[in-house]
């Protein structure tokens, strides 16, 4: 099998670690601008592996590439207990267009930050930051592609570690600054918050689905679902078990999530994203706008097929809370990076909540068009702030529309984009107005037309229908549907079978049939329609609640506006600061990239990104619990597609799309427009209503505050982190190194006590063993020996006394020997007697 | 009576004197008192001597030790006073108990 698209872009991920590698040891040596082009050539041999392996993936028919996909290779890395770990490239749509993305982004940020850095990297205590800058870059972009091409959900969390280390690294490059390096660790911490939650996904899927394998564990999990709804369950089954009311599924699946609420930043774990714009903007622009936090809906999308209901509903509702907070305090925010920052929090919870709603394609576009213009809105206020001689704040800029023009239309671009700026019910639009609306389509869907297969049974009772076909036909339609509303066959919803085999064949031709017949049934009401396993497993689905629908809805009036009021404040009206205005400048190295980037918001997003994304929705949607929903509007003939629902095209105006024209179509003009009228002459409008109206008062305190997010963070978890730690602390102090000391004293007096008793005396009671003994044994000697010394006095009498008696024995002792003899013989057997 | 005066009475006579002359040196104090002693207690010993020469017919070796028995107890005597000078040189005292330096 031909393995050489897996190759280059596993190429693709590995050069940028040599690049870092490179960088790391010999970078200061390199010198200041040689190393900037080694990252940027890594990038770029990077870029161009990518744009090879698209356009030959373009080129390619599904067969072709779903055979390529299910051929690649897969490395046998490690065996935990009898589970094998595998790692290869994961080959299909999504993984190409988005390592496309990725390359392509970090490629033009990489050429921007060659002009940024040059002004920003000081030689400070002779450590020159600008090799570091650059080496932190390369190794985030070989994290980041290793997490977009990675084929084991293991691999993926080594390389998300990996792209928040760097996010750490990168935001808190000017370490020298306190926020800058509070910064970081605020971001890695919170990260880690959600990487917890990731863990625990990750353990219950090995220990239940006894696989990473991305492939491997949809079909395990589908086929547990399976198991468990028959009459003999698995014992090892993650529907059997419950935990307070949710299946260890649906607990899997918000595990999992956690950590895309960690990396993506999403409601409580938010609040590191802003205090991230420390870091330099090429960081902000690459990091926190097109990759890095795209990564959590990228896992979202990965694991879709591990969702339950509950869980997708979860992170419907995290979404759609992050994108409504997150919009209402952009509105306030002075700093243009922190607009821009919130703004990417919102756009992000979009994402999020089409994802929970189903909008598996549209939120991906969405994530593709989102990472086009925020970085190029990142990079136009990075030149903005170069340019007004590192100056942030919009308050004091102003008029600058003369004196950068480049960046100032660019900019425009980018509000356009974002605020969904398009033609209603053409095709004619930027970015945020196909995907931006395509996820609120399929909100609409799920809220008001929500389940499908009921509506169209009853829609199509309600029509007058005449001739035999039709009826045959809806009996038909009847039949086949009643039996699919029992869970469904395995072998009918199974991942591996569906696409691309005869029975997907057959099953989407059933699916033309009836989604062909439902739609002439329901055609007035523009339903969603798709196969009959399908719309049966998407009537077990609750419809979302109305307010998940109008939140958001609100939210594409408020994104025009504070991205208007940003712009408008910025460069348009009069100067505010004419020191800063004065100084305003820019740098054809700065600006380049940012008009390629919006030649790519404008030209490339629909009819490059979507196609590709809809190619592997097929495979990656294909669960037996939820359902995807492609929010595009088909025609009949088209609808019915495998694995998704499809909104279908209407010709009368109660289509979803039709529906959406009427509440939000016109949004960017109102949002924009009502930026416009109130920041037309600066802030002193804005200023007189704040001190004016009370309640509007209160509600710019408290989003200026950031909705107390962080007081409350700071004052509960890491005040009570503190207090636990000083309890801790004296418990260790007191109780343990008490302990400690009581045995040291204990060992000291034991030793005292026996070398006093046993050795050797100090104190007057003590006895002293060793001592006493030898200096008994000595003084017996002594006394011995002076008892011994006695006769020798000196004294010559005594000599001669002794001389003499000694003699005088002697003599009489030689004199009676004989009598002495027998006198002790007589004595010795009178002893004898006695004893025997 | 006339008691006959036979060897025995002589041996006697020495060993009397030998043993008064040990018990002078046992007891005087007096260094002079020590070398009467001595002189006592050869002076016994010659007495001996002489008594088995006479008892013995024909020798006369007795009384030629007896000689120089003489002779050797002028001779000591000269050199124990000449000690007993130098003992009072350094303790200005003929008392021989004060002589005890070397006890032990």
């Amino acid at each position: 099998m031909n393995h050489t698209y897996e190759i280059c872009l596993a190429a693709g991920v590995v050069i940028p670690l040599i690049s870092f590698a490179i960088l790391a040891i010999w970078g200061s040596a390199i010198g200041k601008p040689r190393a900037s082009y080694v990252a940027l050539a890594a990038i770029g041999v990077g870029l161009l592996l990518a744009t090879y392996v698209m356009v030959g993936w373009l080129g390619m028919t599904d067969a072709a590439r779903h055979d390529l996909s299910a051929a690649a290779y897969r490395y046998h890395w490690a065996d935990l207990g009898n589970i094998p770990i595998t790692v290869g490239v994961k080959l299909d749509s999504l993984t190409v267009i988005m390592y496309f993305m990725v390359t392509f982004v970090a490629f033009w940020i990489h050429f921007f930050s060659i002009g940024y850095m040059e002004g920003h990297s000081d030689e400070v205590d002779g450590q020159s930051k600008y090799h570091r800058f650059f080496a932190y870059l390369s190794l985030f972009c070989f994290s980041m592609l290793g997490l977009v091409v990675s084929s084991s959900l293991l691999f993926l969390f080594f390389f998300w570690e990996l792209v928040g280390l760097c996010s750490y690294l990168l935001i808190g490059f000017y370490f020298d600054k306190k926020f800058a390096s509070d910064a970081g660790m605020k971001a890695f911490i919170v990260n880690r918050v959600g990487d917890f939650g990731f863990v625990v996904g990750l353990a219950l899927s090995v220990l239940f689905l006894r696989t990473f394998d991305l492939d491997q564990a949809a079909a395990t999990f589908a086929g547990q679902f399976h198991a468990h709804s028959g009459v003999f369950a698995a014992s090892l089954n993650l529907f059997g078990w419950h935990v307070s009311g949710m299946t260890l599924a649906t607990l899997m699946g918000m595990c999992l999530f956690c950590g895309a609420i960690g990396k993506s930043a999403q409601f409580p774990l938010h609040v590191w994203l802003p205090d991230a714009m420390a870091g330099p903007t090429p960081v902000s622009a690459l990091i926190h706008a097109a990759t890095m936090v795209a990564a959590g809906v990228y896992l979202v999308a990965r694991v879709f097929r591990l969702l339950t209901p509950d869980a997708q509903m979860f992170v419907a509702v995290i979404g759609c809370i992050t994108l409504t907070l997150t919009a209402l305090i952009a509105i306030v925010q002075t700093d243009i990076k922190k607009v821009l920052a919130y703004s990417t929090l919102s756009q992000l919870g979009y994402m999020v909540f089409g994802m929970g709603a189903g909008a598996w394609i549209a939120a991906l576009f969405h994530l593709m068009t989102h990472a086009f213009f925020k970085s190029m809105l990142f990079l136009c206020s990075g030149q903005v702030i170069e340019g007004c001689h590192h100056e942030q704040d919009i308050r004091k800029m102003g008029g600058l529309r003369k004196k950068m023009p480049v960046t100032c239309w660019t900019f425009f671009v980018g509000v356009l984009a974002i605020s969904g700026f398009g033609i209603a019910g053409t095709h004619i639009g930027l970015g945020g107005f196909f995907s931006k609306d395509e996820i609120l389509a399929v909100a609409y869907e799920r809220t008001f037309n929500w389940p499908p297969s009921h509506e169209a049974d009853s829609h199509e009772e309600s029509l007058a229908v005449s001739d035999e076909p039709r009826a045959s036909a809806r009996a038909a339609l009847r039949s086949s549907i009643a039996p699919d509303i029992a869970p469904a066959d395995p072998l009918g919803t199974s991942p591996f079978r569906l696409v691309g085999t005869e029975q997907g064949e057959s099953a989407r031709g059933e699916g033309d049939r009836a989604g062909s017949l439902n739609a002439r049934g329901s055609a007035s009401s523009g339903h969603a329609t798709g196969t009959p396993t399908k719309l049966s497993i998407a009537s077990t689905l609750r419809a979302m609640p109305r307010w998940m629908f109008w939140l958001p809805i609100l939210i594409a009036y408020v994104t025009p506006f504070y991205m208007m009021r940003c712009w408008w404040l910025t460069f348009a009206g009069r100067p505010r600061d004419q020191h800063v205005h004065d100084h305003a400048h820019e740098m054809w190295k700065m600006y380049v990239p940012l008009i390629v980037l919006s030649a790519g918001t404008l030209f490339c997003s629909y009819w490059v990104f979507r196609p590709l994304i809809a190619d592997a929705a097929a495979a990656a949607t294909d669960s037996s619990l939820i359902v995807a929903v492609d929010g595009e509007a088909h025609t009949v003939a088209e609808a019915g597609g495998g694995t998704m629902l499809t909104v279908t095209h209407a010709p009368e105006a109660s289509s979803p799309h039709h529906a959406l024209i009427a509440i939000a179509g016109f949004a960017w003009i109102i949002g924009m427009g009502l930026a416009w009228l109130i920041y037309r002459n600066g802030l002193r409008l804005a200023e007189s209503l704040r001190r004016g109206v009370l309640p509007i008062r209160l509600a710019h305190k408290a989003l200026q505050e950031k909705l107390y997010f962080d007081h409350v963070y700071d004052n509960v978890i890491v005040m009570g982190t503190r207090a636990v730690a000083v309890v801790v602390y004296a418990f260790d102090k007191i109780v343990i190194d008490g302990l400690v000391n009581l045995t040291a004293i204990f060992g000291r007096f034991v030793g005292s006590f026996t070398g006093r008793q046993l050795d050797m005396p100090i104190r007057k009671g003590d006895f002293g063993l060793v001592d006493a003994l030898a200096n008994g044994i000595a003084g017996v000697m002594l006394d011995a020996g002076s008892q011994i010394r006695r006769p020798q006095n000196g004294r010559i009498r005594t000599y001669v006394m002794i001389t003499a008696g000694t003699a005088a024995v002697v003599l009489l002792a030689v004199l009676f020997s004989d009598q002495i003899g027998s006198g002790l013989e007589a004595i010795r057997r009178s002893l004898v007697v006695a004893g025997g | 009576m006339i008691l006959a005066v036979g060897l025995n009475h002589y041996l006697v006579l020495s060993a009397l004197i030998f043993s008064m002359g040990i018990l002078c040196m046992m007891t005087k104090r007096n260094a002079i008192g020590i070398l009467i002693g001595v002189e006592l207690v050869l002076n016994a010993a010659n007495v001996n001597l002489v008594a088995f020469s006479r008892y013995q017919t024909g020798a006369v070796d007795g009384q030629i030790v007896a000689i120089f028995v003489i002779l050797l107890a002028a001779a000591e005597a000269a050199v124990a006073i000449a000690i007993f000078m130098n003992f009072y040189n350094t303790v200005r005292t003929i008392d021989v108990d004060r002589g005890d330096e070397l006890h032990g």
